[in-house]
């Protein structure tokens, strides 16, 4: 199963073409990503879009992908500290995957010491380092927070960059090598032309050093386990504790 | 004077990907085999794509749709370095200033197998 939690939300009509193309390349889960202004307008349009995708388009009996989930992730994206926290009072009860644009050391910091956050999105975005270190990545493991690697960073550079950010994302999956704070990569893809086959996908970061094991657990079963937490997280008193709905005491 | 084809124990082992490709501009199966070869020596390295043994065999083009130019290809690599093909077509991104983007179907050990799994 392959879920991939970032493709860039634009409007109805570009969200239902991504949907169609990422449904015919085998995703089985695919959430727009948007940030925190419009996240209210894309809410309003999603069932309408579930409404309209039908299985029926796909003609490709090898990518036909008959269990396919559309759901919305939202991303705070602010380089204010007690600005991000207003945010996450705002949006956790409202979305079922929340993450936090990395790239200030502050805000990275932010993002990992906060449980109520799932997500940290490109820690090296506009960086000169991966912008995690053995202290980030502890608080990360403890926090459950997801550190996320982009696909699109990769395609949209090239040369000395694009060596950089590989390089980035090899000290990233050495700390979680160490650590163990779950990762995740994504597509992050705006367009037709930035969505790539998942097993293309794995191929690429097979190449960079994770390994088979490594690359399934960060497309497939991390970002599953997200979503699942989330969908019970209401339930949740504290950190271990969970209220059965439906536990009859007598 | 030609060469004497080698035996067949001693010829390099082939593997076929089909290949399907979306582009912006309209493009020649001679600017394919140009995007692939770039592709891979960029991700890759001239060492390393010293071994692929890279072959565009058959390139089909297919209907317009959605706003772009659709292609199939069935491209020959050697047994082995199939997945590194794969990484490095997937990094693709522009040619000539125009977008595009090259996923794989599948691979086949024969192109006639390629032509009936992946791109009839």
């Amino acid at each position: 199963m392959y879920l991939d939690l970032n493709i860039k939300g634009n409007n109805y009509d570009s969200d239902l073409i991504l949907a169609k193309e990422a449904n015919h390349w085998g995703w089985n889960h695919i959430s727009f990503n948007y940030k925190n202004n419009n996240y209210y307008n894309a809410s309003a349009y999603l069932d309408q879009i579930k409404k309209n995708f039908t299985n029926k388009d796909f003609t490709n009996k090898n990518f036909t992908n008959k269990d396919f989930t559309i759901d919305l992730r939202c991303e705070i994206s602010n380089n204010n500290c007690n600005q991000i926290q207003k945010n996450i009072r705002n949006f956790r009860p409202k979305t079922k995957c929340l993450s936090v644009l990395g790239g200030d050391s502050k805000v990275n910091r932010v993002a990992c010491e906060n449980i109520k956050i799932d997500i940290l999105s490109r820690p090296y975005f506009k960086r000169k380092d991966c912008g995690i270190n053995h202290v980030l990545a502890k608080e990360a493991s403890e926090n459950n927070v997801a550190i996320e690697l982009c696909f699109k960073d990769i395609l949209n550079s090239y040369l000395s960059y694009r060596a950089k950010l590989l390089m980035y994302f090899r000290d990233i999956i050495n700390l979680y090598r160490k650590f163990e704070f779950p990762l995740i990569l994504s597509s992050g893809a705006s367009s037709i032309y930035d969505i790539r086959n998942p097993i293309d996908l794995t191929y690429f970061f097979k190449d960079i050093g994770l390994k088979d094991d490594e690359v399934l657990n960060s497309i497939s079963n991390t970002p599953l386990n997200i979503l699942k937490f989330n969908e019970n997280r209401d339930n949740l008193i504290l950190k271990g504790v969970k209220k059965i709905e439906g536990f009859n005491e007598t | 004077m030609k060469l004497k084809i080698l035996p067949p124990t001693l010829r390099k082992n082939n593997r076929y990907l089909a290949i399907d490709i979306k582009s912006e501009k309209e493009i020649s199966k001679d600017e394919l085999v140009i995007a692939t070869w770039d592709a891979c020596i960029r991700f890759k390295g001239e060492c390393e794509t010293s071994n692929f043994n890279l072959w565009v065999m058959r390139f089909y083009k297919l209907k317009n749709s959605n706003g772009y130019y659709h292609y199939k290809a069935i491209l020959k690599c050697q047994r082995g370095f199939e997945n590194q093909v794969r990484s490095s077509l997937s990094v693709l991104t522009k040619l000539k200033n125009h977008s595009i983007s090259i996923n794989t179907l599948g691979l086949s050990g024969t192109i006639s197998g390629a032509i009936s799994k992946y791109i009839n």
